[in-house]
């Protein structure tokens, strides 16, 4: 089979990107770059569109006139198109059809708190590229030509996914991660209890239920693929899993954002609900980025809680292999080795992530204790130092804090202007994100850690390729859904699967509201 | 996790329907899902790398 189509349009699709790249780099589209104000994406788009457009200028000259021969460069190659559509389709999201939608959403004025609806809709460049893919598969179809690389998501997400773990260093990790491993041991354990428990009462096949309990409980589509050979769960049993969860996913990825903007969540808090609530990790860093869609502090969150769920897969694939010859006594039930299904079914990235953050916490790319990227340094400009007024709204707020560590952080950084040591600045994040104080000593915390940190180069380049990465992936994962494929959610298995996340979810959420604000 | 829902995905409709591309999957163009996360590693790898050696 010869997977190579003789089309033009990756050499079109070359030409647009250079195109745009040229008329940002010489200031042709001021005027539009005016109206949609998205100057922080012209050097995206002329360092992108000069790169991507140039690969695909050349490959697609090479696809239109080259002699295409079965094998694996034609097969390789053959990718970059569908490749290239996808990117194309993110990146016009993301460089103007989201800012072109803000522009309109702000034209109409808030409409939540200082909030404006585009905002608590989340109708930001994820949710729009994912939108943007699902209308493309579902109304147009994925052109011929393009198929075999809009395969290729998947790799982008796993990447991005890796090179998340850059962003992390071991102090941080610590701190998330008492708190991610007892909150997604809860939740985990108990939702996959729960389905196995409504499963027997609704009299559907212990492999079903199994199957289904594996999806909900620990990590989506994976638990799902991973647990199936222990329980002898029958193709359309785990068709319609992956349905439920793929469907859950959806509408949780649309409607998590909205319900974090109403009851004003925070980052961490954000991020830990997603990461818990939520089951895929694309869905996760579709809810993570489109809550907090310039920033990845929601997203590193998320990414922790999701990744400790999928560390209780093992745990999970063995009770089940346990409850199901229990339940179903079954002699002709084919025997599998549990242990190698785990060692064959575990995804190799997470610990390509882990790899990762282990090499970050070494401070190969930035100083080793690294926070978000960024490192400690007060040698604060005296433009950067807090003025008078600031330092009489810390003095007169830090009375509100009943910890004599934190009272005393404040006072030593009202006293000095600035934020004198790491422990403090600690102290001071810790209280910003506790939303204590009133919102104006919030601004001032904000202003004064964000003074004394430094940005390292290298973790920034690394937010830009994960931001790419994710962008690319998640509008190729839109495209690859299907009503077709979420239809076979129908029935049994999507009642259980909504009365689960939905309680998951909601118990999550109460969760997180009562105690992770004074955790972390 | 980023999920491995063509494995899974291919089980219940490759009974129905013949398979669209001969290598890889419905979802993927790597045989296995550990395939493609070996290559998402490398990626990863290649891209650190780079990072590494040009950026200060």
């Amino acid at each position: 089979m010869v997977y190579t189509k003789k089309h033009p349009a990756l050499l079109i699709m070359g030409v647009i990107f250079v195109a745009m790249a040229f008329m940002a780099d010489t200031g042709a589209m001021e005027g539009l770059i005016g109206f949609l104000k998205n100057k922080k994406y012209v050097g995206e788009m002329v360092g992108m569109g000069y790169a991507f457009g140039g690969i695909a200028v050349i490959i697609g000259l090479w696809h239109m006139f080259g002699d295409h021969k079965e094998g694996t460069a034609d097969y390789y190659l053959s990718t970059v198109a569908g490749a290239i559509f996808i990117l194309l389709v993110a990146m016009l999201v993301r460089w103007h059809l989201a800012p072109f939608i803000a522009v309109i959403s702000k034209g109409l004025g808030p409409v939540m708190g200082a909030k404006y609806l585009h905002q608590v809709l989340g109708l930001n460049y994820v949710v729009l590229g994912i939108l943007a893919g699902i209308i493309i598969v579902n109304v147009f179809k994925i052109p011929e030509w393009a198929e075999n690389g809009v395969r290729l998501s998947r790799l982008g997400l796993k990447t991005g996914v890796i090179l998340l773990g850059t962003l992390y260093s071991l102090g941080e990790l610590a701190s998330l991660g008492k708190l991610s491993a007892l909150m997604v041991g809860f939740f985990v354990l108990g939702a996959v209890g729960m389905v196995l428990w409504i499963g027997r009462r609704r009299n559907i096949p212990n492999s079903m239920a199994a199957v289904l309990s594996a999806g909900m409980g620990v990590c989506g589509v994976s638990a799902t693929v991973a647990a199936a050979p222990v329980v002898n769960a029958k193709a359309v049993e785990i068709a319609y899993t992956i349905g439920t969860i793929l469907l859950w996913g959806v509408g949780c990825m649309f409607l998590f954002p909205v319900v974090g903007h109403m009851l004003d969540l925070g980052y961490i808090q954000f991020g830990a609900w997603a990461g818990t609530g939520i089951l895929n990790s694309a869905q996760v860093a579709g809810a993570a980025l489109a809550y907090q869609p310039d920033g990845i502090e929601t997203l590193k969150v998320a990414e922790i809680f999701n990744i400790t769920r999928v560390l209780f897969l093992p745990i999970i694939v063995l009770w089940l292999a346990l409850w199901y010859v229990k339940h179903e006594q079954d002699e002709n039930a084919v025997k599998v080795n549990v242990g190698k299904v785990i060692f064959e079914k575990f995804p190799v990235f997470v610990l390509g992530f882990i790899l990762m953050f282990a090499l970050s916490s070494t401070g190969v790319f930035a100083p080793a204790q690294h926070y978000k990227g960024k490192y400690f340094d007060n040698d604060v400009k005296a433009s950067k130092m807090l003025k008078d007024e600031e330092v009489a709204t810390l003095s007169a707020e830090g009375g509100k804090l009943q910890r004599a560590d934190r009272k005393e952080a404040v006072a030593r950084t009202a006293e000095n202007k600035k934020v004198m040591s790491i422990a403090d600045e600690t102290l001071l994040r810790g209280i910003y994100n506790a939303k204590i104080l009133s919102k104006d000593a919030n601004k001032v915390i904000k202003k004064a850690t964000k003074a004394v940190r430094k940005t390292a180069g290298k973790i920034k380049k690394f937010r830009q390729w994960i931001t790419l990465l994710f962008a690319f992936g998640l509008t190729g994962l839109g495209m690859q859904i299907t009503f077709a494929a979420m239809k076979q959610a129908g029935g049994q298995p999507l009642v259980i699967g909504g009365i689960v996340g939905t309680t998951k979810a909601v118990a999550a959420l109460i969760v997180i509201l009562m105690f992770v604000r004074e955790t972390i | 996790m980023t999920e491995e829902e063509n494995s899974s995905q291919d089980t219940g409709q490759q009974e129905e329907e013949a398979p669209k591309f001969l290598r890889g999957s419905a979802l993927s163009i790597f045989h296995s899902d550990r395939h493609e996360d070996f290559m998402a590693l490398l990626f990863a790898m290649a891209v650190a790398l780079g990072v590494y050696v040009t950026i200060k």
